[in-house]
């Protein structure tokens, strides 16, 4: 697998196992710079054992892993410099403050006295900890505790964030403000984010994404290359009589007022509106959701959505 | 050297922290004083009168079982303290903090070495807290101590202190979680009171178990603490002109005097053992997490050509 500049990670080959379980098996795939990657996979899929090869915190079987141009072999210290991890449960340590626990996070990266107290400031603006800052960790709710989480993953400006399931059992509002401040550090800072989700709408809006199936890798691609290329089109007609379905000779589903007809692709589509249009006066054309893609390409749902 | 305060503070923290720990950590001493209030006190000070001249006063005897019960109680404390406030090195494994401490590129050995600073310190604020209070007890009840002895004293703490920490640091080395926690908390908490002569004198033991206790570190540390808390109570003895048969016999029996195989074993020798074994221990510890980083970075190179 060639390396370009514009790749901050290059996988190639991973292998890991544990006794007689494959849990990555000849896994290769690259992420760019700045860039939103998914990885998605049902669990046991082998994406956290994948994160934890990445962050230097597990041993593997074989394969490379670069990250910013760095072995991780060669420079593990360096590796772990440039990535910052919010991990499906967090490592915090509940019986101290908030600002307890970031502050002995930052020192495991060299950042003290005045460096920290202006990094939590930053940080303390960007998440809205200001209350949270005295608190112990134990007693914050769900969301904030996530909240936290990013702040210690952010602490020391990394420039790859791994997000291993970010939101799973978050409220829609505290999700929706972690995706606010993702958004703001693809934005503002260039940030790459590498993120494992069970909620498929997340990674609908990812630039790039890889599905995996038993620790192998079964597809890949942008959200819109693997709907076409998984999925078809959907038709969604209001207002028709079911005369009028039945006139179009194709399998229809009905979904309350409406019908959906399903089609190979948007040209299927245009080719049967503009056939019948006194049946097309009101209707909508959709193409097929990452559920979809993710059900066709494992043959499994994920859970959690 | 920021990394190393910062993380020695967050282990100290949390012991203090954490309640249960805290709280478990206290349980022999605890065991201890139910045990002198409830009857030892009166046992001693039934021995005491028995082999001592009538007409000694009630401020020598009770100076002699208060003494006894200050040894005892420093010499639990110093062990049982140090093991459990040490457990945080497993906690830490189980709780999934020692996997957010390892994803950042601090040393295998500044988290090591953390664990056993912060251990010792703990260890040493409440066994000098515990001396503090043992003091203004003694002062109460019949004061013969000197300056000297009070040295000693500390010295002794210290001595015990690092004694208990190196052996707890390389036990819990080995441990990784909840079960082995908590399995061997309850057996140092139940146990180590007996096997250092802290519940009853190893004199009143079988000749076989004290042979098999004359192994064993801990006693000499117990013996060190009887030596020193009493030496001002069996000065005094002296002083008055009690027969000095039965003031070695005394000696004796109390464990001031410990033999290994038929040989009194001096107080130089007794610190000897300690500091030897201690450095021992110590040693071990090093080398296994110096040695263990690099085995385990190999492994990772090995397995990644």
């Amino acid at each position: 697998m060639e390396e370009s500049k514009d790749d901050i990670i290059v996988i190639e080959g991973l292998n890991k196992s544990f006794g007689e379980i494959k849990a990555v098996n000849d896994l290769s795939f690259k992420v760019k710079r700045g860039e939103l990657f998914a990885f998605l996979g049902v669990n046991g899929a082998g994406k956290s054992t994948t994160i934890s090869i990445m962050c230097g915190s597990l041993s593997r079987d074989g394969g490379t892993v670069i990250i910013d141009g760095v072995n991780i072999d060669e420079r593990p210290d360096a590796v772990k410099s440039e990535i910052g991890v919010v991990f499906q449960s967090s490592g915090l340590d509940k019986q101290l403050s908030v600002s307890d626990n970031l502050k002995s996070r930052a020192a495991l990266y060299g950042i003290c006295g005045e460096a920290f107290k202006a990094r939590l400031n930053e940080l303390t603006d960007l998440l809205d900890l200001q209350k949270l800052l005295r608190r112990p960790l134990g007693k914050l709710s769900g969301g904030q505790r996530r909240r936290i989480d990013i702040a210690r993953a952010l602490i020391h400006k990394p420039r790859l964030l791994v997000l291993d399931e970010p939101t799973t059992g978050l409220d829609p509002q505290t999700r929706k403000t972690i995706w606010r401040v993702v958004e703001k550090l693809r934005r503002d800072e260039g940030m790459t984010v590498f993120l494992t989700t069970h909620y498929m709408e997340e990674a609908a809006d990812a630039d790039y994404v890889v599905i995996l199936s038993e620790g192998k890798k079964v597809a890949e691609g942008t959200p819109i290359e693997l709907k076409n290329k998984y999925t078809g089109d959907f038709v969604t007609i209001y207002g028709a009589t079911e005369k009028q379905i039945q006139s179009l000779g194709i399998k229809a589903e009905r979904r309350g007022d409406a019908y959906r007809i399903a089609v190979p692709d948007t040209a299927a589509a245009t080719a049967l509106i503009t056939a019948h249009p006194d049946v097309f006066t009101d209707y909508e054309v959709v193409k097929g959701k990452m559920d979809d893609v993710f059900l066709a390409v494992t043959g499994t749902e994920l859970a959690g959505e | 050297m920021n990394t190393l305060f910062a993380l020695t503070k967050r282990n100290v923290k949390l012991f203090f922290k954490d309640k249960m720990l805290f709280f478990t950590s206290l349980i022999t001493p605890v065991i201890l004083l139910v045990l002198y209030v409830t009857f030892l006190a009166g046992v001693f000070e039934d021995v005491f009168r028995a082999s001592l001249p009538e007409g000694t006063s009630d401020k020598l005897i009770n100076a002699a079982v208060g003494g006894q019960l200050f040894s005892s109680l420093l010499a639990v404390c110093c062990v049982t303290v140090a093991f459990c406030s040490n457990m945080l090195m497993i906690a830490d494994k189980t709780n999934g903090a020692r996997g957010d401490i390892a994803i950042s590129p601090v040393r295998r050995s500044t988290v090591a070495l953390s664990y056993f600073i912060a251990s010792a310190f703990s260890t040493l604020i409440i066994c000098f807290a515990a001396t503090a209070v043992c003091l203004v007890y003694i002062a109460c009840i019949g004061w013969y101590m000197s300056f000297a002895d009070i040295m000693l004293i500390l010295l002794d703490v210290i001595v015990l202190t690092l004694f208990g920490t190196g052996l707890s640091s390389l036990i819990n080395y080995f441990l990784s979680s909840q079960g082995q926690m908590s399995a061997v908390g309850t057996i140092i908490s139940a146990g180590y009171g007996f096997i250092c002569g802290a519940y009853m004198p190893i004199s009143q033991y079988g000749s076989v178990l004290g042979h098999v206790l004359s192994f064993l570190p801990g006693t000499y540390g117990t013996s060190l603490f009887r030596n020193h808390a009493l030496a001002g109570v069996l000065s005094e003895m002296e002083n008055l002109g009690y027969p000095s048969e039965a003031i070695a016999s005394l000696r004796d029996s109390l464990d001031c005097n410990v033999y290994f195989f038929g040989n009194s074993v001096p107080v130089g020798a007794m610190y000897a053992i300690l500091g030897g074994f201690t450095a021992l221990v110590v040693g071990a510890y090093i080398l296994l997490n110096v040695f263990g980083g690099k085995k385990r970075k190999n492994k990772l190179k090995q397995k990644a050509q």
